[in-house]
């Protein structure tokens, strides 16, 4: 049986990047493939190459036997290729029936347009699967789920041979997945290859075949999901934690330095939540996708500011209104979203270290070179970043060191609170304990640290307490040396969607 | 919600029609019908440069160069027409200037991918000095003929009418109803979704920028058969007016929203200011004063729109 | 290796500014060479004589005030469509502040500075406060503010007669060189030291390149575009006040069709639209070439001939802004066929 498509050595660099080095892949007709990998694997780019969407640097493709060399998303589709992406693309100021049938059309130039097919067509691949949506609502109207059943029409309705989907169930009610399972049932009996994405083990031992684990870039390994179990599987994706060491705790934290009260914000979907942090502690902060996390950070930061509750800092009620307003009482956020809001990529190492502490350094208002090449030379040594000069834009460096970057930028402004938003995603295994070295220098230099992470390893390894969030409040807090089931049976216990994994 | 669809537009409407209204009540002399065809025949070109202007600005792209475009069909095809081309053959002549003339836009921003704003406003630059340049400022006189077509002037002004209304019908429809109009659309919209949904962005995107330029080369045959002579300036300033159209019709700038009945719409009501002003017995000078207050207030009705549903939104990170 | 060492190259060969130097300079050497000839009057004016470049200078100044304002709001990936008829709106109200209220200069233009401060205010209150775009915001502020111009003065008055003192800031020459030079020298140098040396200006080029990445590193955003619109609305005012010393008159119609002019000489300089990138010199050295060519095929014999400096001019500097941005694209697309090899 020939395999419906297969990868042999692919790979794909983005400037300094090297997002997959040499993968093989192998998807059969019939068969459920899932793909493992943790964040920054390079899942998400070998679904691109798949899609036509990258071109890979080197390496085969093939499709049904048959090398395709520039693979382009038209040719893609035509070849029976479709993906439902984890953001879906879809048209967000367009009707849920045109991005259907702009899906499965044939995109000639001059046809006519039959709004009345495409209004049935539509109802017909919705009531397929299970969603309850007018075909005439526009895109932007939609919740994330209710946009991610439509990705899974349109896939359904290309009578796909290849279906690739991207972690369809992260954001799915209990209600939605199993109607989904029902879905790749049927789609897989019909012949048709699927490759699953998942961080949930449990799915993919329900749903999948084989399994494929990516790491760093290349692929660790093809197996049976009946020859393999829970446990090698995570050692594979994660590779190093068995040698990976975290640095030792403090002993004593000092005095309360942020205290939280029934802090709310109605449009971020964040309630009442309280606690405390305290002078060189390291809080972790665990929960689901979409727990309200990031939320909380963006409260606290003044992007979003509250719309109730109270923040202290050192025993003073502070407003935080704006980030400047922030700063200034001495909160600092590494984001999530680091190419997009942790550095500006286009500006130089030493203009992005002293961006956010720009009143330290030139309290006039006018710029000072020699004290800004001073505090950039300082950053990089001190975080050691490696970086071809302090005028290299931070574009030219590699995601860990883009990550020191806007670390150095917080620790400039001297702040009493650090709050690390996924510090360690997408950056590569060495540099990872090396932030996480820094991360513990910094609470020890007095700081209280809020470590916000999705890699259940890092929040165990590196917190003196985890609190744990689910829906927008906060549902416990655990103290240092919880076992990781534990903290997962307070994410799953009371967040009303029980089956979601921790990552 | 889809009752609202069009609440835009109609808001238009609703004010276009509270001024004609306004005018029947205390300015009835504006509903004589020679000065009123010969308003909406003066009207007709920018209609079309309009309408040309939704499909650019719904691909999310911008063409401040019609204005020089215009200018040059007109200039162009009166001399064909001085030079003994027939009548008939103007239109495809300036058809094809204008859409060469929109090629090469298109190519330099769908093809190099640079910044529309600047290379129209190059093109706007250099066309209307380079028309200036080889006919300083001169007429071009047209023969006999050409004028109305040879008609008489209301027939004239009829069968202008006519052909414009026909145009635009067909113009919205094909944007609703052909799938290259709703490719418009859809790269306006997202133009990396398009791209993974198989359509050819940049292609679309310069079929968009000749699309514009063949139907500035009808608008300005249009106008070209209105007057005896061709005046080299008669593009002047027409792209603020055709953008501020498209933009008071509830076209986004941002592109993949909106509905050229919208722009159609949006360029009377922005047409009817002067007159109403005359025939109210205000002072006409104030007309720009009035266009820029009302292109202020769509841009700021929009805003609020979109704030207000950013709002009701949970999650808008 | 390869990739870093081509883009040193790219660095001081691409050097916009290197590239506008140059063109500048042979721009200058060859009207110097085949531009002495005798003008329509039958004087002969050297383009090389100093006063020729002082006319340049001179005749430049508006346009180059323009220019000059609306780079930091190009930076910002912002744009003001608006200016010149702020320009216009500017002339008027000093106009009428000294014709018709009576007003002495030390009140008149003062006020005419707080027009135009106002006038920028309505585009920052728009664009600043409710974060409208500011493409469609200036396209309608250009519109009402010419048109208020026209109202002001029913779109035929004409205001004449104004003061020898106020006229020397147009006519007049201060320590040998053109009066209105001084100012322009002094906003050039202020929007330098805004733009490159002061951490308002590093605030202005981070909402360029990452308008969010600006919010989350704690630059109050809106503050920043308020101060670059307000800005552009002063030294709009002061171009007003420059026009109409040069001219000896205010009219409704001051001015229109500069803004085209500026945002020309701003994107040839090499301010990128899409914000972040570009510098005042730059702004300086496209005002310049822009403003020789124009003044230096006037002193061509083949160009009198023809009457027709001004189209020539304008035909070539739009070509010149193409050329400028192709080869602003040149480095993406050749590294782009490097990778794809």
């Amino acid at each position: 049986m020939t395999p419906l498509l297969v990868f042999q050595r692919i790979s794909k660099s983005f400037g300094a990047v090297r997002a997959l080095r040499g993968v093989d892949f192998e998807l059969r007709p019939g068969e459920v493939h899932a793909l493992l990998g943790e964040n920054g694997a390079g899942k998400s780019t070998l679904i691109k190459v798949a899609t036509g969407a990258h071109t890979p640097d080197g390496g085969t493709l093939m499709v049904d036997g048959e090398v395709h060399d520039g693979l382009t998303p038209a040719l893609a589709h035509d070849l029976g290729i479709a993906c439902i992406y984890q953001q879906p693309a879809l048209f967000p100021d367009l009707t849920v029936m045109e991005n259907l049938a702009l899906r499965l059309e044939k995109p000639a130039s001059f046809a006519r347009v039959r709004w009345t097919d495409r209004r049935k067509r539509a109802m017909e691949l919705l009531a397929k699967v299970g969603a309850e949506i007018l075909p005439d609502s526009t895109v932007n109207e939609l919740s994330m789920p209710e946009q991610q059943l439509v990705e899974i029409a349109g896939a359904v309705g290309a009578e796909a041979r290849i279906v690739i989907m991207d972690e369809p169930t992260a954001s799915l009610t209990r209600r939605e997945q199993e109607r989904l399972y029902g879905i790749v049932r049927a789609l897989k009996s019909e012949g048709i290859g699927i490759i699953y994405i998942s961080h949930r083990l449990e799915e993919i031992f329900a749903l999948a075949d084989r399994v494929t684990v990516l790491r760093d870039g290349s692929s660790a390994g093809t197996f049976d999901v009946c020859d393999i179990n829970e446990g090698e599987l995570i050692r594979l994706m994660v590779g190093r934690e068995v040698t990976h060491l975290y640095p030792p705790p403090l002993g004593s934290p000092g005095e309360v330095r942020l205290k939280v009260d029934h802090l709310c914000c109605h449009a971020s979907g964040v309630e009442a939540v309280s606690f405390e942090v305290r002078a060189g502690e390291i809080l972790g902060m665990a929960g689901l996708v979409g727990a309200g996390r990031t939320e909380l950070a963006r409260i606290l930061f003044g992007i979003t500011p509250a719309d109730a509750g109270t923040i202290s800092m050192d025993g003073r009620i502070v407003t935080v209104r704006s980030p400047s307003e922030a700063i200034d009482e001495g909160i600092a956020y590494v984001p999530e979203d680091r190419r997009r809001h942790g550095v500006v990529l286009d500006m130089s190492v030493a203009e992005n270290v002293t961006l956010a502490a720009h009143r330290r350094y030139f309290p006039g208002g006018w710029l000072r070179d020699r004290i800004e090449a001073g505090a950039a030379r300082d950053a990089v040594e001190r975080l050691a970043i490696k970086t071809a000069g302090i005028d290299a834009p931070v574009s030219s460096l590699s995601g860990g060191n883009q990550q020191k970057v806007s670390l150095s930028r917080w620790l400039a402004t001297e702040p009493k609170l650090l709050i690390l938003d996924e510090p360690t995603q997408g950056v590569d295994v060495g540099a990872k304990s090396e932030i996480h070295a820094l991360i513990r220098r910094f609470a020890e230099a007095g700081m209280a640290v809020i470590l916000i992470s999705s890699d259940l390893p890092e929040i165990l390894g590196m917190s003196d307490r985890i609190a744990v969030m689910g829906g927008g409040k906060l549902i416990g807090i655990l103290p240092s040396g919880s076992a990781a089931a534990d903290v997962m049976a307070v994410a799953l216990g009371q967040s009303g969607t029980p089956g979601k994994d921790i990552a | 919600m889809k009752d609202w669809r069009y609440r835009r537009e109609l808001a238009v409407a609703a004010l276009l029609g509270c001024i004609l209204l306004g005018l029947a009540i205390w300015a009835p002399a504006f509903y004589q019908a020679q000065p009123l065809l010969s308003l909406a025949t003066r009207e007709a070109p920018s209609l079309i440069v309009t309408c040309g202007m939704v499909i650019v600005i719904l691909t999310r792209q911008i063409d401040i160069s019609v204005g020089s475009m215009f200018s040059v069909c007109g200039v162009v095809c009166g001399l064909l027409a001085a030079s003994g081309w027939p009548v008939w053959s103007l239109l495809p002549a300036g058809v094809v200037i204008g859409g060469a003339m929109g090629a090469v836009n298109g190519v330099f921003i769908a093809g190099l991918g640079l910044p529309s704003i600047v290379v129209t406003l190059a093109m706007l630059v250099a066309l209307r000095q380079g028309l200036n340049l080889f006919r300083q400022g001169e007429f071009v006189t047209l023969p006999d003929g050409v004028q109305w077509f040879g008609m008489s002037q209301v027939h004239g002004q009829i069968v202008v009418l006519c052909a414009t209304g026909v145009l635009v019908a067909l113009l919205a429809y094909g944007l609703q109803r052909i799938s290259l109009g709703r490719h418009f659309y859809a790269v306006g919209s997202d133009a990396e979704a398009s791209r993974l949904a198989g359509l050819k962005p940049r292609r679309v995107t310069f079929l968009a920028f000749v699309f514009l330029g063949a139907l500035t080369g009808i608008a300005a045959m249009v106008n070209v058969v209105q007057s005896p002579q061709v005046q080299p300036l008669s593009g002047y300033g027409m792209e603020l007016k055709v953008i501020a159209a498209v933009v008071v019709g509830g076209v986004a700038i941002s592109g993949g929203r909106g509905y050229l009945w919208g722009a159609a719409v949006g360029l009377l009501l922005l047409a009817c200011i002067s007159p109403a002003l005359v025939y109210l017995h205000m002072e006409a000078y104030w007309e720009k004063a009035f266009q820029g207050a009302i292109i202020l207030v769509a841009v700021l009705a929009e805003g609020l729109r979109a704030r207000s549903a950013r709002r009701h939104r949970t999650d808008f990170s | 290796m390869k990739f870093s060492a081509g883009s040193a190259w790219r660095r001081i060969l691409f050097r916009h500014e290197m590239l506008l130097l140059v063109v500048l300079i042979v721009e200058w050497l060859l009207f110097l060479h085949f531009g002495t000839m005798t003008n329509r009057r039958g004087v002969t004016v050297g383009f090389g004589t100093l006063d020729r470049q002082f006319d340049i200078l001179r005749h430049s100044c508006e346009i180059g005030l323009l220019a000059l304002a609306l780079t930091p709001i190009i930076l910002t990936a912002g744009i003001d469509l608006s200016v010149a008829s702020l320009l216009g709106l500017c002339a008027i109200v000093f106009g009428q502040l000294t014709h018709d209220v009576g007003l002495p200069l030390s009140l008149a233009i003062p006020l005419t500075l707080l027009a135009g401060g106002l006038g920028g205010a309505v585009n920052a209150g728009l664009i600043a406060g409710l974060r409208l775009p500011p493409l469609i915001v200036t396209l309608g502020t250009y519109s009402l503010f010419r048109g208020l111009a026209e109202a002001m003065t029913g779109g035929a008055v004409t205001y004449t007669q104004f003061p020898s003192g106020f006229l020397a800031l147009g006519q007049g020459r201060w320590l040998g060189v053109p009066a209105q030079a001084w100012i322009f020298v002094g906003v050039a140098v202020g929007m330098w030291m805004l733009v490159h040396r002061s951490v308002a200006g590093r605030f202005i080029r981070v909402i360029g390149f990452a308008p969010e990445g600006a919010q989350y590193a704690g630059v109050r955003v809106g503050k920043c575009l308020t101060f670059v619109y307000v800005l552009a609305g002063l030294v709009s005012a002061a171009a007003a006040l420059v026009y109409t010393a040069r001219l000896g008159q205010a009219k409704a119609d001051a001015a229109v069709g500069y803004e085209l002019y500026a945002i020309t000489a701003v994107v040839l300089g090499g301010t990128s639209i899409f914000g972040g990138k570009g510098s005042v010199t730059g702004t300086l050295l496209g005002v310049a070439v822009i403003a020789v060519l124009k003044n230096g095929l006037a002193t061509l014999p083949v160009v009198i001939r023809m009457n027709s400096a001004e189209e020539l001019s304008g035909l070539l500097t739009g070509g010149l802004l193409l050329f400028a941005l192709v080869i602003g694209m040149l480095p993406k697309l050749l590294s782009a066929v490097c990778i794809r090899r």
